[in-house]
């Protein structure tokens, strides 16, 4: 036996251990809706009988009561990195949906005011042209739809030219971010080992470690693992990050300066792991990945089909032009041109004189023939039926982009489920947790209430006789 | 959704927001088409049919623009075919008069009087061969000239060109919607302004055998013109029914473009009304979920 006041003691504990119950309930509570708070579970242990007390000693008791044997933290390592990669792809691909779908809606197709309204605007004006050859505001008229046609083409390479740059603050801006984070994450791995060695509790650190290392990976897809020290190593495209309480630095060697305009060259990051030198990466996911496919392929690609839409033109309106005669009876000049860098390009109209187009298929003089009007007419077909492909594919590409990242978000919500089953605060089994506490903390109360009507009959009415 | 273990307020909280925005996002994509009364705003909303519909708006753009040219077309035609016809009647009149000359023997002053007339029919018939459609001459081809016809000491000379005035009226189909003026009114030397010059001539001379000679041009001249006028009319014909096709075309083009792309409006309206009870339901849910806890009923 362990004395008579050896139940008080027991009860005493109960008391404590059920107050940490309540405790901890309270915390999860508070904390339903913090985003990135793993719940937590106190695991009360029974205090029994010392292995071996000593030598010949013997323990004669039925147990000492209970204590707090730890706090967990509900979290699952496995399923934390799952969701890390998933959230990584899933950020990749809506940054890409997203550019996408805001190029194709500048479009204006197939119904709106795009380069197919302008294109049938100059068929019709050469049309009119080839029924009336000499009349001059019918040539205006070709020139002014044809110019247009040059003012929707350049807006398309406009639209396209402001989403690249967009993209390119954003991964700027991106990569900042990542840096931040990843110097936050080394200290927070600090703290992490410093709370471990001096005993305290270290969960809430663990939620910002977690959180942190999950917004690292929707930047930059990197993924993490934990070092034995409680911290998080990230590696990013296969280079080190972060490495305990150390970070290195993401950093943009080639393809944007640091204002965000292009250099021209293609884009090329790189990671500088602590205390080592740069070394490129490729093929990275999350935002910065999705953006940096945007830049170094999606959208130059669009850029150039666009060239290739105005080349066709060019080509197929000058063969045409010049094999027909002007309003002098002189043979036609190319009517197009395509330059990249011209400030109104790709497409730019040579011909400014109304009188200088070629309307007419006969030489040698001033005629009213308009047969050359006409065939250039036809000729716009091809060309449209290139800018149609073009829409077709960007369409295409829009459309399967967004069903991947549609796919892609069943696959997130399930990771994100299973991981909220797992860490997530219920209120109901709080509430419960709650009163089982309250009542065991009431009983173990009752407890030293009877404990201690026993010793007043021991103490105090022990030998008295009434 | 597979198997659910436990399950948290955040969890339901989250999922009854996910799935409001979906159910929301299908609603704002039905308002969207009613809205624009077209299931096609975007490429991607279904790249096929996209191309389709750019296909087909281009071709009905391509129609319309052949029925314009059939219109223009129909004008030349029309002013050639009036033209034609005053050119006819003007010779068979000449005709007629050279035919008074030779069977009544008229005196000099009766033929003095016809051959003036002959000379007003010459006139008149060669205003008739420049007669112009927006300022051109129909008979003249590709001239910058305003007449196909000029006359200079009493010869009328060709003035114009043989070079075709075509109009596309269908896909590669060009007509030609001219008629050169030698091909009416014969080559220059051998015209017939130049038999009425000389008949005129020959009355006042007296000359019946040159009358008669003239007379037997007259009726080769006639005959010309009467052919010219009947490809004319035929040309009329196939232009104007070029013109029907393509507006025909038009409008099959236009119903195919609507099936593509415009919104089946009953359909589309009962989706509405589908979506919006889905909605309703799921509002209604989401409320009857979030709302209870264990702490309700612990009082």
């Amino acid at each position: 036996m362990a004395g008579s006041f050896g139940s008080v003691n027991t009860a005493a504990s109960a008391l404590r251990y059920h107050q940490a119950v309540m405790e901890v309930a309270s915390g999860n509570i508070a904390n339903v809706t913090t985003e990135g708070y793993a719940r937590r579970r106190v695991v009360g242990v029974s205090v029994g009988a010392p292995a071996q007390p000593a030598m010949w000693s013997r323990y004669d008791g039925h147990g000492d009561g209970v204590r707090v044997g730890s706090v967990d933290r509900l979290v699952d390592p496995l399923l934390d990195s799952r969701t890390r990669r998933e959230h990584g792809a899933q950020a990749s691909l809506d940054t890409r949906a997203t550019a996408l779908a805001r190029v194709e809606a500048s479009l204006g197709e197939p119904a709106g005011a795009g380069i197919s309204k302008a294109l049938a605007a100059v068929r019709s004006a050469w049309h009119d042209l080839g029924n009336n050859p000499d009349s001059g505001a019918v040539r205006a008229q070709v020139l002014s739809t044809s110019q247009g046609l040059v003012t929707a083409v350049a807006a398309q390479r406009h639209n396209v030219e402001t989403e690249e740059s967009d993209q390119r603050i954003s991964l700027l801006s991106g990569i900042g971010e990542a840096n931040t984070l990843a110097g936050d994450l080394a200290s927070t791995n600090q703290a992490i080992t410093a709370a471990r060695l001096s005993g305290n509790d270290a969960s809430s650190l663990l939620d910002q470690r977690d959180t942190m290392a999950l917004r690292l990976a929707e930047l930059t897809g990197g993924t993490a693992v934990e070092n034995g020290h409680g911290g998080l190593d990230v590696t990013v495209g296969g280079v080190a990050l972060v490495a305990g309480g150390t970070a290195g630095a993401l950093s943009v060697t080639a393809g944007i300066h640091a204002d965000g305009t292009a250099d021209g060259l293609p884009l090329a990051l790189a990671v500088t792991p602590p205390g080592g030198t740069a070394t490129g990466v490729s093929g990275l996911a999350g935002e910065i990945g999705g953006s940096a496919v945007l830049i170094s392929t999606t959208l130059p690609a669009l850029r150039a089909g666009l060239q290739d839409v105005a080349q066709q033109l060019a080509d197929a309106v000058n063969a045409v032009h010049q094999s027909g005669y002007d309003a002098s009876g002189a043979p036609g000049q190319a009517f197009f041109a395509v330059d990249p860098s011209a400030p109104g390009g790709p497409l730019v109209l040579l011909v400014d004189d109304p009188a200088e187009v070629a309307a007419s298929g006969i030489g040698g003089g001033a005629n009213r023939d308009g047969s050359n009007a006409t065939a250039l007419a036809s000729a716009l077909a091809s060309p449209e039926r290139g800018y149609q492909q073009f829409v077709t594919t960007l369409g295409n590409d829009v459309a399967s982009i967004r069903r991947l990242a549609a796919t892609q978000q069943n696959l997130t919500d399930q990771v994100d489920g299973s991981r909220d089953q797992l860490s997530g605060v219920s209120i109901d089994e709080e509430t419960v947790t709650m009163m089982q506490a309250q009542r065991a903390y009431e009983a173990a109360a009752r407890v030293m209430t009877t404990l201690d009507s026993v010793l007043d009959t021991l103490i105090n009415r022990t030998g008295l006789v009434r | 959704m597979a198997a659910i273990g436990r399950v948290t307020q955040t969890m339901l909280t989250d999922r009854s927001l996910t799935r409001l925005q979906g159910s929301l996002s299908r609603l704002g994509e039905i308002q969207e088409q009613l809205s624009t009364g077209r299931v096609l705003n975007r490429a991607s909303d279904n790249p096929a049919d996209a191309s389709s519909a750019m296909r087909l708006r281009s071709s009905i753009g391509a129609q319309q623009q052949y029925v314009r040219n059939a219109q223009d077309g129909v004008g030349w035609l029309d002013a050639l075919d009036s033209s034609l016809g005053s050119a006819g009647d003007l010779v068979r009149r000449a005709r007629e008069l050279g035919q008074q000359a030779i069977s009544g023997a008229a005196g000099p002053e009766a033929r003095e009087a016809l051959a003036t007339e002959i000379d007003q029919v010459r006139k008149s018939l060669v205003t008739s061969a420049n007669v112009r459609y927006l300022d051109r001459p129909v008979f003249g081809g590709s001239t910058t000239g305003s007449a196909a016809f000029t006359e200079s000491g009493g010869t009328v000379t060709f003035a114009g060109d043989a070079n075709p005035v075509n109009r596309a009226v269908a896909d590669g189909v060009l007509v030609d919607v001219s008629v050169a003026g030698p091909v009416a009114f014969g080559p220059d030397g051998d015209s017939v302004f130049d038999h009425l010059g000389a008949l005129s001539a020959a009355l006042r001379a007296g000359d019946l055998t040159a009358v008669r000679t003239g007379l037997d041009a007259l009726e080769v001249d006639g005959k010309r013109i009467t052919v010219a006028r009947a490809d004319v009319g035929a040309r009329t014909n196939r232009v104007e029914q070029a013109g029907t096709r393509a507006s025909d075309a038009e409008l099959s083009l236009t119903n195919a473009l609507s099936e593509i792309e415009n919104a089946d409006l009953p359909r589309t309206t009962v989706a509405l009304q589908m979506q919006e009870v889905a909605y309703q339901a799921a509002l209604a849910a989401t409320s009857r979920v979030l709302q209870p806890s264990l702490m309700d009923f612990l009082r």
